[in-house]
């Protein structure tokens, strides 16, 4: 065996030597130039059918399509929150005061990457396709509910209606934030098919966006984009030119691989790393950068934040008392350092505090959370916790001159959050008999055992993994019987919708308001999305309003809001009245923005959205990518 | 039995059958090296594991307890992780779990194991065909993607306990198996068909006759099954198939990775759990091969 | 009973433990808390920033329910998947990504599982064996010792860890592997194969060092065991050399269970070595089986399983039917 073994060694050796070397030189894997091709790591890993690319049904969307491949009428500036047009000429004109029929205008001059011209006509063969197979499709429903009817005016005008009042109409035809609802099909490669639309795979596919789709790996783990010679003629060609010839959405694997192949530059922008990892990186690699060169290191200005659900229908979560002792008793800080290295900013209203909420919500709220007071006369608002925040992490060992000073401690840790007072929370639990048993948890009055049920993800989000879990430790620690649960992301869906199983969850889908339009996330608020407590029936699954918002005046409220123009002083207004109520009640438990915690390397580009240099969200899943790529600039190694 | 993917099932060697069965009042013939060491390290690591919580400092599950990440001092002696934990004391929390979740599962399936191998290879007939087809079934079954799908149980509405069940559920077939072939080949041996001509019934031969010899075996097997219950809870752990926030080898492994510690440098964390479990085994294995060799040396052979 | 009727008893109980194991499958899937129908439904509103209203919501579950096959109850879903998968080979298609044949998901990924697994199990059962052999044969010297000491260091650690480090000796403190592989894509050239061969070899080396340290105990515990049987130590006596006894007396009698045991693990193969593939992104069917029960995509769980069910049945049929031609003792029956 030794002998056999040396004599394979050394010409082996040689060869993975030599593979490797041209791997790791001025060539990709994929046999692009390695200055000219921007590596980003896909958003939801790898897929298993690669091959199929028609977006009436389930596809690959976060691969690039969403920003690359296709265009929208509308586009959202990730940095200020407003929309601007993209394929559109202008915003739409709304032809009646109930705000039900609209004109839209096309820009002409916008080609399909094989030369056909973008017209009405797509857009009338798209909306058709979708409702004429709309019970054999699975990616429609989105606009089918939203249409009543549309009509062709000329090539680059239409009309159309929508079956309620859509004060939004920009957001809904066009983007909001994640996606668009609505992709624009070529007429010409489609309407040939005939009935097998339904089932074509167009793996070959005609594009809109200036890049198109050279090669693509049919395991899934990869699909590499070109940039098409005429990309002024795209879809979003107005944006400027885009700089990466070539871009390829990789798979990296799991964390514990991509921090290695980030140190080795093997890509430039990555989603959603551990705090703790990034740091390590840094260390290794000083190409390797966050959003922010101090704490929190990381963009907070995502749209959605993050906070814990209740099922207010069920005992005992609809004892007011008890989800107040509930925010009481938890140790935020602590949580937030052993999560997630301190790098969060929290927040104590239903909005994520970004500079485009802050001066609409949270700015104006700031007295009204502070003079909040409960039934004894307590005010529970903690507007020195930024400052303890930042004590506790010199304590912890952070170099002092990482951590903001001054002004910039709310800048980085926002207004506030509720104060860590277990015994407080004692007092208000057995206000309503709840008293702590022998056993050192608290016990409903009949003297039967209080276990609460916490369900938060496990590894498809690590880091509210963390956070679900150093929770329901801060939680015990103060008397209550929490029992974590960690669930997978199929379970995690069907736990939330079903009222029967839900009872406590961590998750970030009711504090979606990205501006002043709060309708947009909290439409759900309505009787429409309440079921019974006890529903658990496959047809009594809820599909929105999973906090469980039963209150008549927060219904009202929110009626209101459908009839009042979104940029109205007004609607701003009512966003606040509703949050004051959400607040008083704690209907929910907030807790923080979404840290972004998305690093760059830059060995091979620069220019990436950074603090100082805020153009749009670091997201390379969003509107924003559009203009990382079209801002970046090569280093030219 | 020897399975490249990640977890074995347990497996031994079959010891050799030799002459008449054992007796024994003197037990000084079990004693040699091997042995010795075996039973040293884990009496150390059981009574240890069992004695030292009485004097730990704190409930070393809570978080937040210490400051993180600090490195080993003599107030902590091997240092503190990412969670706020002391990782000393609460290796010896996990190897005390770890060790009790492993000798119940042990029981359990040896139990289960013996009862319907030896009846299975003794009997035979319609009896054994119907045993076998449960056995069979059993072993077809691919135990990952199940264990997937009732990981999903598991994590939510279950206790440690319940953990224990299902991987006694997964090892008893194999086990069972390997007596039933055992008990097959015995069946045609000299002293066997002696004892049937002498007039002893089903039950006395197998209990006086074939049980001694499986005894042996049975021993070896329980040490074994000690060791696939702990290496299969950690290989469910680290794939965040168990219960995580029970202190037990696993899941020291498990939040170690989760925060990436040989990453981000904290390797302690990551590696007294992995230098723990391969203590054990070395104990649990010697121990396994010590009365192995005794009972061959008692038989005669070396 | 004749041999005739042994095989035909054997092959009876081969067609029955397919059957039960594969109701226990259909079973199984249905008790996990996820509803396929959800999981997709909470894609689309989350895509849709909860604008879908109710009945839009209703109509596609409605939809969805149909297209997926799980309308009817439950008896009615378990005679027709029973009637598919047996009849037709037919596992329908994919609920995550529909309308993705299951077939096909299965068709893609099982060459790349059967490639690495079957190489890698045959190489650690060979490896581990051999040197298991030679240190049982010689219990007595110190080499042996040492190398049963291998096994026990590498045995214990988890198989996670082994392969971290794997990966992180071979493709990052020494980068003589690529840390995550790119499997070129096109037609199979020379090149092609090359890459899939070389690209394998890092995953391909933690599974063997994993399976190594197993088979030398085993292996050395039934050469102790073989060793002192009375005919090897009348072979001793008898005058054949050292070697001679170790292969053809030792070896070929310790080998039966070995062997016993290498053909199950062929057919466990079809497991996917799940943690394998995560760690190295290896396209195997583990992680396909992992998205699904994630996920709650039936069929995709049903076609895995039943893949693995069917190839570890027959293994075993395979070997019942040869275990008699191998030993003698057995035969008479």
């Amino acid at each position: 065996m030794t002998r056999l073994g040396s004599y394979l060694a050394a010409p082996l050796l040689g060869l993975t030597l030599a593979t490797s070397a041209v791997a790791q030189g001025a060539m990709t894997d994929v046999g692009t130039p390695r200055s000219e091709t921007l590596i980003v790591q896909t958003f939801d890993g790898r897929t298993s059918n690669p091959s199929q690319m028609n977006p009436l049904n389930r596809y690959a969307h976060w691969r690039g399509f969403r920003e690359l491949g296709w265009s929208y009428l509308w586009e959202m500036d990730t940095a200020t929150g407003e929309s601007y047009p993209e394929m559109a000429d202008g915003f739409p004109e709304v032809l009646n005061d109930d705000y039900t029929k609209f004109r839209v205008k096309i820009r002409p001059g916008i080609y399909w990457s094989d030369g056909e011209e973008f017209t009405v006509d797509d857009m009338i063969y798209t909306i058709e396709t979708a409702f004429k197979y709309r019970d054999q499709l699975t990616n429609v429903t989105n606009y089918v509910t939203f249409l009543e009817s549309w009509e062709k005016i000329d090539d680059y005008t239409i009309e159309v209606e929508t079956i309620n009042s859509s004060y939004d109409f920009v957001t809904r035809f066009g983007v909001y934030t994640w996606g668009s609802h609505i992709v624009w099909l070529p007429e010409h490669v489609f309407a040939p098919l005939g009935d097998e639309v339904v089932s074509y795979q167009n793996n070959d596919p005609v594009l809109l966006g200036p890049y198109t789709i050279k090669e693509y790996d049919p395991n899934g783990f990869w699909q590499l984009w070109e940039r098409r010679e005429d990309w002024e003629r795209s879809g979003w060609g107005n944006l400027g030119e885009p700089m990466p010839k070539y871009i390829l959405y990789k798979d990296f694997g799991t964390e514990e691989t991509r921090s290695l192949a980030f140190v080795q530059n093997q890509y430039d922008i990555d989603t959603f790393m551990s705090p703790d990892t990034i740091e390590a990186a840094q260390a290794r690699n000083p190409a390797i950068e966050t959003f922010s060169p101090v704490f929190p290191f990381h963009d907070m200005n995502d749209a959605c934040g993050w906070g814990v659900y209740f099922n207010n229908q069920i005992e005992p979560y609809n004892i007011r008392e008890l989800r107040w002792a509930l925010a009481l008793s938890l140790d935020l800080e602590q949580v937030g350092i052993t999560a997630l290295n301190g790098q969060f900013k929290p927040t104590a209203l239903p909005v994520a505090d970004t500079p485009v909420t802050r001066p609409i919500f949270h700015e104006p709220m700031r007295d009204f959370l502070d003079g909040l007071t409960l039934a004894d006369g307590y005010k529970p608002f903690d507007n020195q916790f930024n400052q303890k925040l930042v004590e506790t992490l010199k304590a912890e060992g952070v170099d002092p001159a990482k951590l903001p000073e001054g002004d910039g401690i709310v800048d980085a840790f926002g207004y506030g959050w509720w104060k860590y007072d277990p015994a407080q929370a004692e007092k208000l639990l057995a206000s309503v008999g709840i008293e702590k048993g022998d056993d050192g948890f608290y016990q409903m009055p009949d003297g039967s055992p209080l276990v609460l049920e916490f369900a938060y993800p496990a590894d498809w989000n690590k880091i509210l993994q963390r956070l679900g879990f150093s929770m329901a430790d801060s939680w015990r620690q103060a008397g209550f019987n929490v029992q974590g649960r960690q669930v997978d992301n199929g379970e995690f869906n069907t736990n939330m919708r079903t009222n029967a199983r839900f009872q406590m969850t961590i998750a970030w889908n009711q504090q979606c308001v990205f501006n002043a339009n709060w309708r947009n996330n909290w439409r759900q608020w309505t009787p429409q999305f309440v079921l019974p407590a006890d529903s658990t029936d496959a047809d009594q699954r809820l599909d929105g309003n999973y906090a469980r918002i039963i209150d008549e005046r927060i219904f009202d409220l929110v009626e209101q809001g459908a009839t009042i123009p979104t940029d109205a002083p007004e609607m701003a207004d009512l966003g606040r009245q509703i949050q004051e109520i959400v607040v008083e009640e704690m209907y929910m438990l907030p807790l923080m923005s979404i840290p972004t915690t998305i690093p760059t390397n830059s060995t091979y580009w620069t220019g990436y959205p950074k603090q100082d240099n805020f153009y749009a969200l670091p997201y390379t899943w969003w509107s924003s990518f559009k203009q990382t790529v079209v801002n970046i600039e090569p280093t030219g190694r | 039995m020897a399975n490249v993917t990640e977890t074995s099932p347990p497996a031994v060697a079959p010891v050799a059958a030799e002459e008449g069965p054992k007796r024994t009042t003197d037990l000084m013939w079990l004693l040699n090296p091997r042995l010795a060491i075996g039973l040293t390290i884990l009496l150390i690591m059981g009574v240890g594991s069992f004695v030292l919580p009485l004097f730990a400092p704190a409930d070393p599950s809570l978080q937040g307890t210490y400051i993180r990440n600090l490195p080993p001092s003599m107030e902590h002696l091997l240092g503190t992780n990412a969670l706020g934990q002391d990782i000393f004391w609460f290796l010896v929390y996990a190897i005390r779990n770890s060790l009790s979740l492993g000798v119940v599962v042990a029981i359990g399936v040896s139990i289960i194991a013996t009862t319907v191998g030896l009846s299975a290879g003794y009997i035979g007939g319609g009896y054994e065909r119907f045993v076998m087809l449960i056995t069979d079934t059993v072993i077809t079954i691919p135990l990952l993607p199940i264990l997937i799908i009732l990981g999903a149980l598991i994590r939510g509405n279950t206790s440690f306990f319940a953990v224990g069940i299902i991987i006694i559920i997964f090892g008893w077939a194999w086990d069972a198996r390997t007596v039933r072939s055992m008990a097959l080949s015995l069946r045609e041996r000299e002293f066997i068909n002696m004892a049937r001509f002498s007039g002893a019934n089903t039950p006395q031969i197998i209990l006086r006759e074939i049980f001694p010899y499986v005894t042996a075996y049975i021993l070896v097997g329980f040490i074994n099954v000690i060791l696939y219950a702990i290496n299969t809870e950690a290989a469910l752990a680290v794939i965040g198939l168990s219960k995580i926030e029970v202190p037990t080898l696993g899941s020291i492994i498990f939040w170690a990775l989760n925060y990436n510690a040989l990453f981000t440098g904290h390797y302690l964390w990551l590696v007294a759990p992995i230098v723990a479990a391969v203590t054990l085994f070395i104990g649990l294995f010697l121990t396994s091969t010590g009365f192995n060799a005794a009972f061959a040396t008692k038989r005669g052979v070396q | 009973m004749g041999v005739a009727g042994f095989i035909a008893k054997r092959i009876a109980l081969y067609f029955a433990v397919l059957f039960i194991a594969l109701s226990i499958t259909f079973l199984l899937p249905r008790l996990m808390p996820v509803n396929p129908v959800d999981t997709y439904i909470g894609e689309l509103q989350s895509r849709a920033s909860s604008t879908l209203d109710p009945e839009g919501i209703a109509e596609l579950r409605e939809n969805l329910e149909s297209l997926y096959g799980l309308k009817g109850s439950l008896f009615e879903q378990y005679i027709s998947y029973l009637d598919r998968v047996i009849f037709h080979f037919d596992f329908g298609p994919s609920f995550t990504y529909f309308p993705h044949p299951v077939s096909d998901m299965l068709a893609n990924a099982i060459p790349w599982t059967m490639g690495l697994l079957l190489t890698a199990t045959i190489i650690a059962w060979l490896l581990g064996n051999a040197v298991g052999l030679v240190a049982g044969y010689f219990y007595k010297k110190r080499a042996a010792t040492i190398l049963e000491f291998v096994g026990i260091l590498l045995y214990p650690i988890p198989y996670y860890i082994l392969a971290i480090t794997v990966l992180m000796l071979f493709a990052y403190i020494f980068p003589i592997f690529p840390l995550s592989a790119t499997f070129p894509v096109g037609e199979m050239t020379l090149q092609k194969a090359w890459m899939i061969f070389y690209n394998s070899l890092l995953p391909g080396l933690a599974l063997v060092l994993a399976g190594f340290g197993w088979n030398i105990l085993s292996m050395k515990a039934l050469a102790i065991a073989t060793s002192e049987e009375p005919y090897v130590t009348f072979a001793r006596l008898k005058g054949t050399s050292d070697m001679t006894r170790m292969v053809r007396y030792v070896f070929r009698n310790a080998l039966l269970p070995q062997v016993t045991a290498l053909a199950l693990s062929l057919g466990l193969i079809f497991n996917g070595a799940l943690l394998t593939e995560i760690i190295f992104s290896y396209p195997g069917i583990g992680l396909i089986m992992r998205q699904a029960a994630s996920g709650g995509d039936y069929n995709v769980l049903y076609g895995a399983i039943a893949v693995s069910i069917f190839a570890v049945a027959t293994a075993a049929l395979v070997i019942d039917l040869t275990y008699p031609l191998l030993d003698p003792r057995i035969r008479h029956r």
